[in-house]
């Protein structure tokens, strides 16, 4: 056959069938006259396409649609229970779109934010996943970049701010100055940090996030130039950033961080990398050029970065979309939630169908009368997708309802970490995809009574007058094949669900290693122009913990630069003094916290040996430090540490004496196996270069109900210091259940995913088994009257209600053998194919469709022969 | 019988048919149409009752060693129809040609 007539016989399955043989042949003449030439073949598409739309004029449409509603309308119960199943279906995966679309789709809301670069590095050599960067890898790399048309480096910090008398904590960020070039917003009011407002000895400004502007300052355009005094010292506004611009996180406020180029720090990384990509370049060739700068740096500066500490930390540059860095914790989460409500819509979906199919046998003899008064069959699936469409929109519509509810309850589940959580909701992109949405599925489960029609020998039905026994083994099969896939779909969810419910238990069982029942904890930061020398920051620390014990009903106080679980992080390689390592060779990450006197008491971690530390061991000067017993552990297996020393590596003068060993604590998460610590005096530093902590967590050890405490807190503190906040007051269990917040997220979402979903199944087992029942009626009672025991029967249509679960437990099982490994790291303390959780939750199931086909059964068994067979 | 909207290539494809083009790539040739366009047309003129067609008498085609074709013909209706559109663009023209020359000076 030549390829002209092959087109058309292609283009022929457009043509309605009952002109399609002529079709083909006119078709054939023609282009036979033409010598076949495919130069004329093509318009025969044209022609296919008019007959096959010919009957579409708008009136039909509309009285497809009149029709559609008339018929859903008339059918209150059957439309209730699809639109309802649907809308929970829909609605689910509005709601979980409209978080995926506004926190991982939108997450950095600024100008081509897709050139937004994370520039750091990463040592997976030492198990430390972001090294940022040094003042001297700032501006060693600021020369040399050519890939980025801007790079910036920035770090968060606290500012005390005095409005009316009330002390308020504010979020700031230092920054340096090619910051908001990087960002690509400028400020709207003012201006920007101009050269060398980011160098020592500049004038201090700052620039005011538009909410602090409208808070605190009234949104008086006057305040850019005036200065405003935080934390002692007079800062000069010169600009006010527009509403929305709140980077890095949730800031009020940048001010320039100070980079002394003349003599930089070199090697203390603390300084977070962002750049913007130039045009044309990319995120690989960024990559090459950072690894090649680092090279270069580390072979200029020797002594502060050696080629075998860059070898054995692995310290290699680390370029992403910035985007990666502030999502990366949710992100997993979220598209295993996004999956999860994609199940509960197929399964909601295979039971709509099912309905439709059950209904669409009810309606033969309907069908069977239009079909004799004219109607074609392309009539009748219009006229079936029609109501398929009109249902999915209206279910469609409903759940967009229930999501915008549902949205704001989930918000209110989700742990603290959901970024941009105020920009979630319902908007142009969620509208467009809940379109999608609904219309997929209308087509979806549109399609099965349509494939359904197509096959039925209409004039049959009209003649046996809508008889059930001629209902086709395919019918059947059908509906079998989508009980099967819901049983299967719910069974991945519940097992996903169970799983995350025992990680969730194993998190819960982890003992952190100290109390959080009955404690208080808040957070206070010294500005250092207040507080300009250890020994005011030391007056102020005996003031705060003779105020606070004083309260009445307060056991204990200690003070800590930085509470375990809260995320604070500040490590170095230490070494002890009595065996270091050789030259050239990397010592252990040791993780340090500074303590005050009686702070393993108040939060109730046991000493191993020696003591805490005390107020002597505060004063200046004072080198004791008590350890972890992971540490002790690592450098002095067997031996007691007690009166050894430990020393930063490479630096004689730095050691400590060690006093005592505490039991380890959980300081960084509930997962992590806890890190190699030093506890060091909050008065930390050799005599030449005196230190005092100025971010403390105050802990409070109190009788019962922390909350009640915080008015006496902040009396007490504001006796010692009017103009410092109280931040953040809270129990330490919260502490505790933030850290297992994004665990509980999940788990309650899946839990209610997996619910409607063994809803949903246990409905569709239900339905196809009582309708199997009401079919067989007859015959059942033919067999009673010929003497077989209820028993059998009851036995018999159990089984069959079984044989499909069977199939859809099996199908289920692989499935979530084959998907769950997609819970990775969100699941802890199971495997991800844990036999008790996948037999137990499938022998769950089982009994619930047992349920679900017994009661049915039940009915079968009951049937009166004599009933039965006078309704044949 | 349903109407047809008489547009110029509904016009075009009677015209040509009235002409004496029986065979549908003639007509479409001779409209100097895509077969995509000129097929619509016939169909839309057929349903209308303005155009009938049948086929040719299979033996013919035999004898000359090809397949039978479909022929188009003129209906009555088809006739008044195309003169009812002729009429029309006669006096459009008439009307084009009658037009007034614009006032000079201005524009």
């Amino acid at each position: 056959m030549d390829l002209a007539r092959l087109w058309v016989r292609i283009v022929s399955v457009l043509v309605p069938g009952d002109r399609k043989g002529e079709w083909i042949e006119e078709w054939d003449g023609e282009l036979a006259s033409r010598g076949g030439s495919m130069r004329y073949a093509w318009g025969s598409l044209g022609d296919a396409w008019y007959l096959r739309t010919e009957g579409w004029t708008m009136d039909g449409m509309i009285r497809d649609v009149r029709l559609a509603v008339k018929g859903l309308i008339r059918r209150p119960f059957f439309t209730a229970l699809a639109g309802v199943t649907l809308a929970i279906g829909i609605g689910a995966n509005t709601a979980i779109f409209s978080v995926v679309d506004a926190v991982l789709l939108n997450a950095l809301p600024y100008p081509e934010s897709e050139r937004l670069l994370s520039m750091n590095h990463t040592a997976p050599g030492m198990g430390v996943p972001l090294v940022p960067h040094s003042e001297g890898t700032y501006l060693f790399y600021s020369e040399g970049f050519h890939t980025l048309e801007s790079f910036s480096v920035f770090t968060d910090d606290a500012v005390n701010l005095v409005t009316d008398g009330e002390p308020h904590r504010l979020r700031a960020a230092r920054v340096t100055q090619p910051f908001f070039d990087v960002m690509a917003t400028q400020p709207m009011l003012g201006r920007g940090f101009a050269e060398g407002e980011d160098r020592p000895g500049a004038e201090p400004v700052a620039i005011l996030g538009y909410g602090l502007w409208q808070q605190s300052f009234g949104r008086d355009a006057s305040v850019v130039g005036a200065t405003v005094e935080m934390d002692g010292v007079q800062w000069r506004v010169v600009g006010v950033m527009p509403a929305g611009f709140q980077f890095p996180q949730e800031t009020d406020l940048w001010t320039p961080l100070e980079i002394d180029d003349v003599d930089p720090e070199l090697g203390s990384f603390g300084l977070l990398g962002v750049g913007r990509l130039a045009e044309g370049s990319s995120v690989a060739a960024a990559q090459a050029e950072m690894t090649n700068l680092l090279h270069q740096f580390a072979e200029a500066n020797p002594e502060e970065l050696p080629q075998s500490v860059l070898d054995q930390a692995g310290l290699v540059a680390d370029v992403k979309p910035l985007k990666n860095l502030y999502v990366q914790d949710v992100v997993q989460a979220l598209w295993v939630l996004m999956g999860t409500v994609g199940f509960v819509l197929l399964i909601a979906c295979a039971n709509v169908a099912n309905l439709f199919l059950v209904r669409a046998e009810a309606r033969q003899r309907e069908q069977a009368v239009r079909t004799a008064l004219g109607a074609s069959r392309a009539d009748m699936v219009r006229l079936y997708l029609a109501e398929s469409l009109a249902l999915a929109l209206g279910g469609g519509l409903l759940g967009l309802v229930l999501a915008s509810v549902g949205v704001q309850g989930l918000l209110r589940l989700a742990p603290v970490a959901v970024p941009r959580a105020a920009e979630i909701g319902i908007d142009g992109s969620v509208l467009v995809f809940t379109a999608i949405a609904s219309v997929a599925s209308g087509l979806l489960f549109g399609l099965f009574p349509v494939l359904g029609y197509g096959r039925r020998d209409l004039s049959g039905a009209l003649k046996e007058g809508g008889r059930a026994s001629t209902v086709g083994r395919e019918k059947h099969r059908t509906r079998s094949a989508l009980v099967v896939a819901q049983v299967g779909l719910a069974l991945v969810l519940m097992i996903g669900s169970g799983l995350m419910a025992r990680s969730f238990a194993a998190l819960s069982a982890v003992d952190p290693g100290f109390e959080s029942e009955d404690r208080l904890v808040f957070r206070v930061s010294l500005p250092s122009a207040e507080y300009p020398d250890v020994e005011s920051a030391t007056l102020f620390y005996r003031a705060v913990e003779e105020r606070m014990a004083a309260i009445p009903g307060v056991t204990s106080v200690a003070l800590t630069n930085a509470a375990p679980l809260v995320d604070t992080k500040s490590a170095g390689p230490m070494e002890p003094e009595d065996r270091p390592l050789p030259e050239g060779q990397l010592a252990p990450l040791v993780d340090r916290r500074q303590v005050g006197p009686g702070y393993f008491a108040t939060l109730g971690i046991p000493m191993i040996e020696g003591r805490e530390l005390t107020l002597e061991d505060s004063g200046e000067g004072t080198r004791t430090a008590v350890i972890s017993r992971t540490l002790a552990e690592l450098h002095w297996p067997g031996e007691s540490p007690l009166g050894r020393r430990i020393r930063s590596q490479g630096s004689p003068d730095s050691g400590w004496e060690i006093v005592g060993v505490a039991d380890d604590v959980h300081f960084e998460t509930l997962i992590d196996e806890p890190a190699p610590l030093i506890y060091l005096p909050l008065v930390a530093g050799s005599a030449e270069e005196p230190g005092a902590a100025r971010s403390l967590d105050v802990v409070l050890h109190v009788g019962s109900d922390p909350r009640g405490f915080v008015p006496a807190a902040r009396a007490a503190l504001r006796e010692v210091d009017p103009r410092l906040p109280m931040v953040e007051p809270r129990p330490v269990t919260s502490l505790v259940h933030d850290a297992m917040a994004s665990t509980s997220f999940t788990v309650v979402l899946l839990g209610i995913a997996a619910g409607i979903a063994l809803l949903l199944g246990t409905v569709g087992i239900y339905g196809v088994i009582s309708y199997v029942v009401s079919r067989r009626t007859s015959e059942i009672g033919v067999r009673m009257a010929l003497g077989a025991p209820a028993r059998l029967v009851l036995r018999d249509v159990v089984g069959q209600g079984m044989t499909l679960t069977g199939v859809g437990v099996a199908v289920g099982l692989l499935g979530a053998w084959g998907v769950s490994r997609a819970l990775g790291s969100l699941l802890y303390g199971v495997s991800a194919t844990d036999p008790l959780t996948y037999v137990a939750t499938a022998a769950g199931l089982s009994l619930v469709a047992l349920l679900a086909s017994w009661l049915p059964a039940r009915r079968a068994a009951r049937v009166d022969p004599v009933e039965a067979l006078r309704t044949e | 019988m349903s109407p047809v909207r008489m547009t110029q290539i509904t016009a075009l494809v009677l015209r040509a048919v009235a002409a004496g083009y029986r065979y549908g790539f003639d007509v479409m040739e001779a409209c100097g149409l895509p077969s995509g366009t000129a097929y619509p047309a016939l169909r839309r003129l057929e349903r209308a009752g303005l155009l009938k067609s049948r086929w040719e008498s299979a033996a013919q085609a035999h004898a000359e060693g090809r397949p039978r074709r479909r022929t188009y013909e003129m209906t009555p209706a088809g006739r008044s129809a195309l003169a009812e559109a002729e009429q029309k663009l006669a006096e459009v023209r008439q009307r084009l040609e009658d037009l007034p020359p614009a006032p000079t000076g201005e524009a």
